[in-house]
């Protein structure tokens, strides 16, 4: 297999990108961090191991994160990028197999992988020579969990890249896919753990998807989020099952997709409804509800900002029938939710049920937002119409405002059809009113905060694909991220560390306020809303007492969560620096 | 009373120590069709970035129908059509869309838009094209494309960098003759591209530009004078044997700069500073010398020589 030249050309190629340079160097720095972090200051030996097994617990979520949202990146964009480059056409031209440029490929990020693992042996050292790490019952099912979850995000971004159309597509829907099977995909366990039935065991075999639980059994953290209850699932074995079947299919997606079919596609003919057949068009008009994606779009009103509606029509999904359907999928979810919080009101809780709606509603917006706010102004770089948008009249003030309008009018219309499901909540219990509206304030952050973030790392690169990949980083660190000291709650991290880091986390603070099991509002203050500011309504200008008067108030008072300011605060200097930024991509050189 | 549409006056642009554009002034017409030619990293972009006011010079001072490129570049935008070597697509946009969107971002007001893109893609020839999507096109339908938008506002001056680049020889006739057809219509033309012969054959007027100077400009005699160009003569003779001592009364007549001779071909080909009657007397003295000459004539002299008079002289310089 090493003689396979893909497998020297892959890896030699990775080894001198500035990507996996800075990935390496961060990786070392992060394990030194970690061990500096938890190193035993006290000069009595610790006998016990606890100490090392606080570090090696530290150890073990730092490398699984960093593999989990590092190593895809790179299988990701391989093929597409041979594809565009042409060298795919070459390759597949030349007497090797399909599937030797696979697994080439494959064997390639493998032993990048490898060499990631080995640059955290020394760290893992140690950890191990501190005692009370077992090489048998610890650090070999560790690496073995890792290697797994390597092999299986590698296939998935292999699958992904013989798949996608464009580079930028093909990392969004990759990151998209990790964020699902090494997230998501606990919250179904996390909520239903305890209970009976079908729904919960397929809930806990779904989370083993995920490494985390089985990196957490090896360490001995039991479950996420456990509430104190076992399981006799052995979620290292379910892992194996479930990693290595799902490898498979990747695998063999990927191997259907990798043949000379992936370049042998036509051009669009561009064929319009109108010169369809009578029943050809009746047929469409039915089935697209008049929103038929083949009909001529109507010419871009006079008042509107023509920034905006580009943005809308050269997003695969900005057009309005992909809205629409995303948004009957958001829907029905909400709907189906809150249905089973009033068909199980007294089995599950509304609590739990609101954390559900909580996690999906932030999880959606984690995945689209990125997706839709990355490539704002750096496809326009790469491309090279920014030069044509900058010879048009249109400011940057408006072309900034449109882009902008654009991600925030698609998140606010697909977030709004997932909220149905909070009006039942409400109906059930009344009293929730207060903590649905502190809720809904939280989704409102999340969305400003990944929106910022998103459009200001697309305004600092020229290539769309790493712009991409630096969003979704970034933003899964705030949102993944720092749940992993939530994870290390009480031990290695007390409550005022795992506070402090969830503090720019809306997600965290939404649970917190839904009063989800392990997010204690009288634990984690900085995250539940306090009263900052109250008032009599003597206190208050006539113009806004008296009506207030006439509603019935007696008092004003504003909750505020210090993950509010926090969040804003963040948004409010990503804004800033974006429309500095604009300022200078549009002046003339 | 002279008509200049595009006036750029002692401009330069700098980029740190390196100049890129040095004291360039020149001068089109209106109506007129500019060849504006040069090596890669003459300056020719940069030119043109300034006076679409995408770049500000450093010194010096360039206007679009009196219109300055950097103090007014609102109204520049509305004067100026520019279509850059690279095509700007945007993905999942059809042609009408794409032209939709840049009709509503120069103001056309929506009922002249709809008119307006018909036009522009019968001009360009591009209406069986509207329903397609942008970036699924060929390289040669994005060019019209591209013109089209770039005709969209109705600008006065229209800029067109490399518009040949990468067509098949039919593309490249189809794009000739559009050009030809937006200078019947009145436009004022700057052309840059590296395929001289073609430029040659619709352009009023060259520039030649090499380190971002002006070497040379104005129609094709014009330049042949400015550089000094030298006239080059074929003779062909009957039989190879007096190759040499033609050759030979060929050196001794006058100040050769190149001389070649091919004894397969029965041909001496050289290249000299001659007058008229220089030529005559030449002639007359091969004729006199008992040389067999079959044919005696000039070769035309043509851009690709100017082209190749300045890159070599530059190169001269380098060494």
């Amino acid at each position: 297999m090493l003689q396979n030249p893909i497998v020297q050309r892959e890896l030699i190629g990775m080894m001198r990108t500035r990507k996996a340079i800075v990935i390496q160097a961060s990786l070392v720095i992060l394990f030194a961090l970690l061990l500096l972090l938890r190193w035993p200051v006290d000069p009595i030996a610790d006998v016990t191991g606890v100490k090392s097994m606080q570090v090696f617990k530290l150890f073990s979520y730092g490398i699984l994160t960093a593999l989990i949202f590092l190593v895809p990146v790179f299988p990701a964009t391989s093929v597409i990028r041979e594809r565009n480059s042409g060298t795919l056409a070459l390759l597949l031209n030349s007497p090797m197999k399909p599937t030797e440029i696979y697994f080439g490929k494959l064997t390639g990020v493998m032993m990048f992988v490898m060499q990631l693992l080995i640059l955290s042996v020394p760290s893992l050292a140690a950890c191990f020579v501190m005692g009370g790490i077992s090489m048998q019952q610890q650090v070999l099912p560790l690496y073995g969990v890792l290697l797994l979850a390597a092999l299986q995000y590698s296939t998935m971004g292999l699958m992904v890249s013989c798949l996608a159309g464009s580079i930028d597509s093909a990392l969004k829907i990759t990151y998209g896919m990790v964020l699902f099977m090494s997230v998501v995909v606990l919250g179904p366990h996390l909520f239903l753990q305890g209970a009976t039935g079908s729904l919960s065991s397929i809930a806990s075999w779904l989370r083993c998807i995920s490494p985390l639980p089985p990196v957490m059994d090896i360490i001995g953290h039991r479950d996420v989020g456990a509430q104190g209850m076992d399981t006799n699932i052995n979620s290292i074995l379910n892992y194996v099952i479930l990693s290595l079947s799902l490898t498979v299919i990747f695998i063999s997606v990927a191997l259907v997709q990798l043949n000379r079919r992936i370049l042998d596609r036509a051009r669009s003919a561009g064929v319009m409804t109108h010169q369809m057949s009578k029943f050809a068009q009746r047929f469409r008009m039915i089935l697209y509800m008049g929103m038929d994606p083949k009909k001529r779009s109507p010419l871009i009103p006079g008042y509107v900002n023509p920034v905006l509606i580009k943005e809308f029509r050269s997003r695969r999904f900005g057009r309005v029938h992909w809205i629409i359907r995303t948004m009957v999928v958001c829907v029905v979810t909400s709907l189906f939710l809150a249905i089973q919080s009033t068909v199980y009101t007294e089995q599950w809780g509304v609590d739990i049920i609101g954390g559900i709606m909580v996690v999906l509603q932030v999880g959606l917006v984690v995945i689209i937002t990125p997706s839709l706010a990355s490539g704002l102004i750096s496809s326009e770089l790469e491309s090279g119409s920014w030069r044509l948008l900058l010879l048009t009249p249109v400011n940057s003030r408006r072309i900034l405002v449109g882009k902008l309008l654009s991600v925030a009018v698609t998140i606010f219309l697909i977030v709004l059809a997932t909220l149905p499901g909070y009006v039942v909540l409400m109906v059930i219990d009344f009293t929730l009113v207060t903590q649905i509206w502190q809720v809904c304030v939280c989704l409102l952050m999340t969305c400003i905060l990944v929106l910022a973030i998103s459009a200001l790392v697309s305004s600092l690169f020229r290539a769309t694909a790493t712009a991409t990949a630096v969003s979704f980083s970034i933003v899964i660190m705030i949102f993944a991220g720092t749940f992993l000291f939530w994870l290390g709650k009480g031990a290695p991290f007390n409550v005022e560390t795992v506070e402090k880091a969830l503090v720019v986390n809306p997600l965290a603070t939404a649970l917190t306020i839904m009063g989800t099991p392990g997010f204690d509002a009288a634990e984690f203050q900085l995250l539940a809303p306090q009263v900052m500011w109250k008032a009599e309504l003597n206190d208050l200008w006539p113009a806004v007492s008296v009506p207030l008067e006439a509603m019935g108030v007696q008092r004003v008072s504003i909750p505020m969560s210090w993950n509010w300011i926090v969040t804003a605060g963040i948004s409010f200097v990503c804004f800033l620096i974006l429309y500095i930024r604009v300022r200078l991509l549009t002046k003339p050189q | 009373m002279s008509d200049s549409v595009v006036v750029i006056d002692k401009m330069t642009k700098k980029f740190g120590e390196f100049t890129a554009v040095d004291q360039l002034s020149m001068t089109v017409e209106r109506g007129r069709i500019l060849g504006f030619i040069g090596p890669n990293g003459a300056g020719k972009t940069t030119t043109i970035k300034i006076l679409v006011g995408l770049a500000r010079p450093t010194s010096g001072r360039a206007t679009i129908a009196g219109a300055d490129c950097v103090t007014e570049s609102h109204q520049i935008k509305k004067l100026v059509g520019y279509m850059p070597d690279k095509f700007g697509p945007y993905p999942n946009m059809r042609v009408r869309e794409y032209l939709d969107f840049f009709g509503a971002a120069f103001k056309i007001p929506k009922k002249e838009r709809k008119a307006r893109i018909q036009e522009v893609l019968e001009i360009t020839r591009a209406t069986y094209m509207q329903d397609r999507y942008v970036e699924a096109l060929s390289h040669g339908m994005q060019q019209r494309v591209g013109i089209a938008r770039t005709l969209l506002h109705d600008p006065e001056v229209l800029i067109f960098d490399e518009p040949a680049n990468g067509l098949d020889p039919e593309a490249r006739i189809e794009m000739r003759d559009l050009l030809l057809r937006l200078a019947d219509l009145g436009k004022t033309l700057i052309v840059t591209s590296h395929i001289l012969p073609e430029l040659s054959r619709i352009c009023d007027e060259i520039a030649i530009i090499s380190g971002g100077k002006l070497r040379a400009s104005g129609t094709m005699a014009e330049i042949n004078e400015q550089l000094g160009q030298m006239r080059m003569v074929e003779i062909h003779l009957d039989g190879d044997e007096r190759i040499d001592q033609a050759q030979e009364i060929v050196r001794n007549h006058s100040d050769i700069a190149e001389i070649a001779g091919s004894k397969t071909e029965e041909l001496i080909r050289f290249r000299a500073n001659l007058t008229d009657q220089a030529m005559a007397n030449l002639l007359n003295s091969l004729v006199s010398a008992n040389v067999p000459v079959a044919q005696f004539h000039e070769v035309q002299t043509d851009l690709e020589d100017a082209f190749l008079t300045v890159t070599k002289e530059d190169r001269a310089k380098m060494v």
